[in-house]
């Protein structure tokens, strides 16, 4: 019997604590993560069963996210990565008669286990949206800072500015804002309000970035520079992106899952994951071959 | 959806490799012509011979470039990319085997009007001709059939050339001592030469297919390490 996640392990707010020890900055002579990197917290699915009510998206799905890489999630619209990638930091379950079953763990924390605050898991697996979506009514400063309103209680001015120049240029978007920080953030083109977005997700040091498409709605230029700041910021946290741009994840990715529909009104399913080198030149599944050749039949 | 997508590109990359595969057609066509120059000390059709080896570079270059082109504009990857990969290789190797050709037929001048010609050394040439024509036909049936068996087959068919080869070097030293007929057999190795290398790369257009089908690349045979 599925259960809605939302009831069935309900998450009694503010009980859980998910832990999270801060930044480990790493040594200069680290050879994974170089000057200024930090180990990042490992995501692993176990047997994930995702649910819309009684419609079964996705089917079983073991893997791993792994610290410090980028994992891209590929497959055809409706094959379940992007409601698997919305698992990942329990918004999927913000969808009326949403279920999850199986275990997601952070670092071999269970997200769902009893008593886990989702707002904290939340805040510890930020999410980065297709369409950048700032907040309207706020300066590109207060989106910035909004998820630290959220999250630290009371904080000094001067904090809070370190905190947001941090970020932005976390995100390389400092330079371009820094004599504006108090205009709406909408007024900024969409690709320097998509790194705005990510600076927000940064902001709150998070140890995951779940990213949803976030280049469809940008220019090839814009989408460049965010693959660039994608390949940065690996090297403080675990990154997974969903992408239908099959170049996209042979670019910007070290590991891809391909997930796939076997027909419509089954569930998705994961087909194949493996180093994205090897997905595009030698894959193991047919089926992965095909949709990564743009073949069908 | 529909079952079938990109049927224009496949259709391209299709017709790329029957072109790139029909280079091995003219390089087996100059090879027969070859062989008749050198066993008619035919000046003339060496140089056709000569003068036709632009169709092969030609060749090379059409098809090399709209490989160029589908790689640039397709993002072909998995075995579309691997079978791209192995056709720029086999291009490379049909051009240099049509060299060889051009190689031969070039010191059949060198050999004058009427050389003193030994019958057991042109027989030899002709036989290992022979022998590389069934070379070259079956490295294209390997790769259409992407039959990685028949490719690793080319490596005991070509030790049949290398033998024929040797076996020139000793008949060269049997010549004896008159001059004319020294110079003779010394152009005649190195005809014999160019078509042995002609059985190489025969051998490493079947390596292009192992590694179409497998995704690996090793050579069948490393000369720098035999018994590795």
């Amino acid at each position: 019997m599925l259960g809605a996640a939302g009831t069935k392990r309900n998450a009694e707010k503010g009980q859980g604590q998910m832990s999270n020890a801060g930044p480990v900055t790493a040594t200069s002579t680290d050879p994974v993560l170089g000057s200024g990197g930090r180990a990042a917290k490992t995501i692993e699915a176990r047997g994930v069963n995702l649910y819309y009510g009684d419609f079964h998206a996705v089917e079983d799905v073991t893997m791993t996210i792994a610290p410090n890489k980028v994992t891209a999630l590929i497959g055809s619209s409706g094959c379940g990565k992007t409601t698997f990638l919305r698992s990942l930091n329990r918004m999927h379950e913000l969808t009326v008669g949403a279920g999850v079953e199986g275990e997601i763990t952070l670092d071999g924390e269970d997200i769902y286990g009893a008593g886990i605050d989702p707002v904290q898991v939340r805040r510890l697996v930020g999410m980065v949206f297709q369409s950048p979506n700032p907040f309207p009514t706020m300066s590109i400063y207060d989106n910035v800072a909004s998820g630290l309103n959220l999250n630290a209680g009371r904080m000094s001015k001067s904090q809070k500015d370190g905190i947001v120049e941090r970020s932005l240029r976390g995100a390389h978007l400092w330079d371009e804002v820094k004599d504006r920080l108090d205009k709406p953030g909408t007024g900024l083109s969409g690709g320097q309000q998509q790194r705005l977005c990510i600076a927000r997700a940064i902001a709150v040091e998070p140890e995951v970035l779940l990213m949803d498409e976030p280049c469809s709605a940008l220019d090839p230029v814009a989408t460049l520079a965010i693959e660039d700041l994608i390949g940065e910021l690996k090297s403080k946290y675990t990154i997974a992106i969903v992408t239908h741009n099959m170049q996209q994840a042979a670019r910007a990715s070290d590991l891809t899952a391909f997930f796939n529909l076997e027909e419509t009104g089954r569930p998705g399913r994961l087909v194949e994951i493996g180093p994205t080198e090897k997905i595009f030149t030698q894959p193991g599944e047919k089926a992965t071959e095909d949709y990564v050749s743009g073949r069908f039949g | 959806m529909p079952d079938k997508i990109r049927t224009e590109y496949q259709e391209e990359l299709d017709n790329l490799e029957a072109s790139a595969l029909g280079g091995l057609d003219l390089v087996n066509t100059a090879l027969v012509r070859t062989l008749e120059a050198v066993e008619h000390q035919d000046i003339e059709l060496a140089q056709i011979v000569v003068a036709d080896d632009d169709r092969i570079d030609g060749r090379y270059l059409e098809v090399h470039q709209s490989l160029i082109t589908l790689l640039a504009t397709q993002s072909p990857v998995a075995t579309d990319l691997r079978l791209i990969s192995a056709l720029l290789h086999v291009l490379k190797n049909i051009e240099r085997m049509g060299d060889q050709c051009v190689n031969v037929c070039k010191v059949i001048p060198l050999t004058g009007n009427e050389p003193p010609a030994d019958a057991r050394m042109v027989e030899l040439i002709l036989a290992m001709g022979k022998q590389t024509r069934a070379l070259i036909a079956q490295a294209k049936r390997a790769f259409a059939e992407r039959n990685v068996e028949m490719a690793r087959d080319l490596v005991r068919q070509d030790d049949i050339v290398d033998d024929l080869n040797r076996e020139g070097f000793r008949l060269a030293l049997e010549i004896g001592d008159d001059v004319d007929k020294r110079e003779w057999a010394m152009t005649m190795l190195l005809a014999a030469r160019a078509i042995e290398r002609i059985g190489d790369n025969a051998v490493d257009i079947g390596e292009q297919v192992a590694f179409v089908v497998t995704g690996l690349f090793r050579e069948f045979e490393d000369a720098s390490h035999p018994e590795g």
